[in-house]
């Protein structure tokens, strides 16, 4: 008897969710080699991790608080993967975002009502703005957006580390690196839970309805896939390029604006704490799918608060970045894997 | 046995003189498809052997797995008589089964001695450029293949990327040669000096696997003709016993019409009122000065080598291209600068000429690609909205007509066999054309059973009253179809011939660059003649 592998030219649902499942318990399992071979106790840890996480409901408004940006910039790579465009600069525009709503709370007098929706605007505006010359520029001069939009996320975070410890300073004296607390605050949802999560889960299920739904979503679908064919049958290729990548931009800044007036309550330097970085790893892991983005950014909330919980123990936020890595190369991996079935075969004679 | 001694004899060989390679009872099953069943095929020392077969028959699957990148489900493989089982291509390199693809796999920044020798156990660690060049210079005059060494790929003819593979697969001393389609690419010229090498490799003992589609070609060169359908094997023949007839009839399994298809029925009348009309039309420099006249129901053929324009003026037809000079006329209207979208809305269909490329996004379900031109208006969609489960049903639709068995239209449009593929478009850009259709290179790649359903669909629509412009490099079909033929050259038109009239030599004359006019006189004596 005899093994062969056969690669099939699509991975049937089935294999591709095992393969998925396989490579999380992959990831955590090397995780767990490496750290009893640094002298920890991995089961104890992968069970403090559960405990405070799910166990207490402190510990499930915090993972709370984790997942409503990582969803807001997990949407925004992949609305933009949804064309084709790899969006690197959600860090950036969620930067800017915060930076925009938080200028609208400290200089713009208003009742709440008015100054909530301004800020969301505002945010939202203000990441389209910091994505709109990677996206001209891709669009007519078929400049990679890859590396603008990255190079933009350096420029995003010392503005706000220099208006945070300058010109914006809290004139109290109290705090030295930060804006004063915003006179608004997005009112909270589920404990400390503001209401941008919800929005959040909305915005996800409203784009799946778009995407799979809507003639601009199929347009979007064609155009990304083979922007050839998409000429050929007379949609605006390069419309639909320069909307998705200002949509991308936008939702990554509403998600600043989120965190800066729901979580965090003042605008300080490095308050995108990478999770512009991290909504690449939740969009690529969910495969551009907006629902997917839910579960992907789910886990991903799961491992970042784990970390928080590591580093009680003495591991530095290292060990998080490492176990999100193994997880997407085993994900990587699996996916490929996935397209492969084994067969047995009888040898004659 | 008798049988197979006169096999030996006929090919000059000793009785019992073991095949080359030989495929017994292979089968192969694909999730739904049964691609091979009980095929039995063997290659004798010193014959070219043609595997023939519409799209789909079972061709492909057959030689991959000779060579080893499929396992069969059931049956054996024996090399020189004994049992082998290839678990990867390089246990089939290894027993002297070599394969040029349809598409080359070279590096193409590669020099030719680099694609030669990467990969090869043979190639020496530490090697200079020039030893290198010398090595493949070597190769290549004891194989008698005609390469530059030292030539990147990137810049060679097709014909000669083409003599770099087979000198790849060569070198790795293979004694059974497959090419798949190997003059879809070439030139007449290039293709009868492969035919000249092919010969004197198989002089040596070895012997060559020859896939293609054009029956004219396949019993020019091949000694004998193994016939699938199916995934099943029909018949090998000699080839001297076969005309184009009989083997068309074999591949398809139904008599094929391969004559005059210009005739109409009756009760249709002939051409009508123009419908589409150029007027000075240029495109920057590629197209010059095209006036040129489509009428409602009739088949414009459009003539000449490749690279002379007919992309461009395809492009200027359907709006995919703005003329930078003249205009662009359907019914008297100016479409010049209408778009794509706009021209393929007033009835203008289009079977572009690189499907992969622009007629389909390959990796989207078929369904997706089956509403490309019709997803703007109900029952596709309504108002902002697309509605997924009509969208299915128009695409259910397409394929019934289109006669494409599909088992799940969610499977992305690239798992159709290429044939398939085209069916789908052909007939997706059907029911848009309802006053032109241009279609460019409709059969390039198709077997002759997919190509006659295309034929068939152009008639119908000229039938129906429709302009129907044929862009192709075969003048069989253009002769078939064509009421008249236009002629292009650098992108001017050298004229224009009644299809019923036209003389082969008069249109290769014009193809080489010769207008009608200056040599009027002659052809007109030569038509009368």
């Amino acid at each position: 008897m005899n093994l062969h592998l056969q690669r099939l030219p699509s991975a049937r649902p089935g294999m591709a969710f095992g393969a998925r499942v396989a490579a999380l318990v992959l990831a955590l399992l090397t995780a767990a080699a490496v750290l009893a071979a640094a002298g920890f106790a991995p089961l104890d840890l992968a069970a403090q991790v559960l405990r405070s996480t799910f166990g207490s409901r402190f510990g499930l408004e915090d993972l709370g608080l984790l997942l409503t940006p990582l969803i807001y910039t997990g949407l925004a790579v992949a609305v933009g993967l949804r064309i084709g465009a790899w969006n690197i600069g959600a860090e950036g525009q969620f930067n800017i975002g915060a930076f925009c709503a938080a200028g609208v709370a400290l200089f713009v007098p208003g009742p709440v009502w008015l100054l909530l929706p301004l800020m969301m605007v505002a945010g939202a505006m203000g990441g389209a703005l910091w994505i709109l010359v990677p996206t001209l520029a891709r669009a007519y001069a078929d400049v990679s957006e890859l590396i603008t939009t990255l190079l933009l996320n350096f420029v995003a975070l010392l503005l706000v580390y220099f208006v945070a410890t300058g010109p914006w300073l809290d004139p109290s004296g109290h705090a030295l690196a930060t804006t004063a607390r915003l006179p608004v605050a997005v009112p909270e949802f589920w404990g400390i839970v503001h209401w941008g999560f919800p929005v959040a889960v909305a915005l996800a299920l409203l784009l799946a309805v778009v995407f799979a739904f809507s003639r601009w979503g199929y347009e979007v679908r064609i155009s990304g896939s083979n922007p050839g064919a998409a000429r050929y049958a007379g949609i605006p290729v390069t419309r639909h390029l320069i909307g998705v990548m200002l949509l991308s931009g936008a939702l990554a800044g509403l998600g600043g604006m989120m965190e800066v007036a729901g979580t965090v309550g003042r605008l300080q330097g490095g308050i995108s704490n990478n999770y512009g970085y991290l909504g690449i790893m939740v969009a690529v892991l969910a495969r551009a799918a907006p629902l997917g983005v839910l579960a992907s950014a789910l886990l991903m909330a799961v491992i970042l608060n784990g970390g928080i919980i590591l580093q009680t123990q003495g591991l530095t936020t290292n060990t998080v970045l490492a176990v999100t890595g193994l997880i997407l190369l085993f994900s990587a991996i699996g996916d490929e894997l996935a397209h492969y079935r084994v067969i047995r075969r009888q040898e004659k004679g | 046995m008798r049988d197979e001694a006169d096999i030996r004899q006929r090919l000059g060989l000793e009785p019992g003189t073991p095949p080359l390679v030989a495929l017994r009872g292979i089968g192969k099953i694909f999730p739904g498809v049964i691609a091979n069943a009980d095929v039995d095929f063997e290659v004798l020392p010193g014959e070219i052997h043609a595997l023939l077969g519409e799209n789909g028959a079972g061709k492909s699957t057959l030689m991959n797995v000779l060579t080893g990148i499929y396992q069969p489900d059931s049956g054996e493989i024996l090399v020189g008589g004994y049992a082998q089982s290839f678990a990867a291509p390089q246990d089939a390199i290894a027993a002297g089964i070599g394969m040029v693809h349809q598409h080359f796999k070279l590096v193409q920044a590669f020099t030719v001695a680099e694609n030669v020798h990467l990969g090869w156990g043979d190639t020496p660690a530490r090697i200079s450029a020039a030893d290198l060049e010398a090595r493949t210079a070597a190769l290549a005059a004891t194989l008698n293949l005609a390469v530059k060494p030292g030539a990147v790929v990137a810049d060679l003819s097709t014909g000669e990327q083409q003599r770099v593979e087979i000198l790849r697969v060569l070198s790795r001393q293979a004694r059974v040669l497959i090419l798949d389609e190997p003059t879809a690419v070439l030139t007449p010229a290039e293709a009868q000096e492969l035919f000249v090498a092919l010969r004197g490799f198989v002089a040596q003992g070895n012997a060559v696997i020859f896939i293609s589609h054009k029956l004219d070609e396949v019993l020019e060169i091949a000694g004998r003709i193994t016939i699938l359908r199916q995934g099943r094997k029909v018949a090998t023949e000699w080839a001297e016993d076969c005309t184009e007839r009989s083997l068309a009839q074999l591949m398809v399994g139904r008599d094929i019409v391969l004559s005059d298809l210009r005739g109409r029925p009756d009760g249709v009348a002939g051409p009508g009122a123009p419908v589409l009309r150029l007027e000075g039309v240029g495109l920057k420099g590629l197209l010059t000065g095209i006036t040129l006249e489509v009428r409602a129901g009739e088949i414009l053929g459009v003539a000449g080598v490749a690279g002379n324009g007919q992309r461009e003026l395809c492009q200027v037809m359907t709006g995919l291209a703005r003329p930078t000079e003249g205009r662009v006329l359907l019914e008297g209207v100016d479409l010049s600068t209408a778009g794509p979208g706009k021209v393929a809305a007033v009835g203008v269909g289009h079977i572009p000429e690189d499907r992969l490329a622009s007629g389909v996004a390959p990796a989207l379900s078929i369904t997706d690609n089956a509403v490309l031109r019709e997803y703007r208006a109900p029952p596709v969609s309504r108002g902002p909205w697309f509605l997924p489960r009509a969208a299915l049903a128009l695409a259910q639709q397409i394929a019934g007509v289109a006669e494409v068995a599909v088992p799940d239209f969610a499977m992305p449009v690239r798992n159709l066999s290429g044939g398939n593929q085209q069916r789908l478009v052909a007939r997706r850009e059907m029911r848009i054309a309802r006053k032109v259709l241009v279609a460019a290179y409709p059969s390039r790649g198709l077997d002759v059973g997919a190509i006659n359903t295309m034929m068939r669909y152009f008639t119908e629509l000229r039938d129906q009253g429709v302009a129907v412009v044929l862009v192709s490099e075969e003048l069989e079909e253009l002769l078939n179809l064509s009421d008249r033929i236009a002629v292009l050259f650098h992108g001017r038109i050298m004229g224009v011939v009644e299809g019923a009239e036209a003389d082969l030599d008069e249109i290769g004359l014009m193809m080489g660059g010769q207008s009608r006019n200056s040599q009027n006189g002659d052809s007109q004596n030569g038509a009368a003649a």
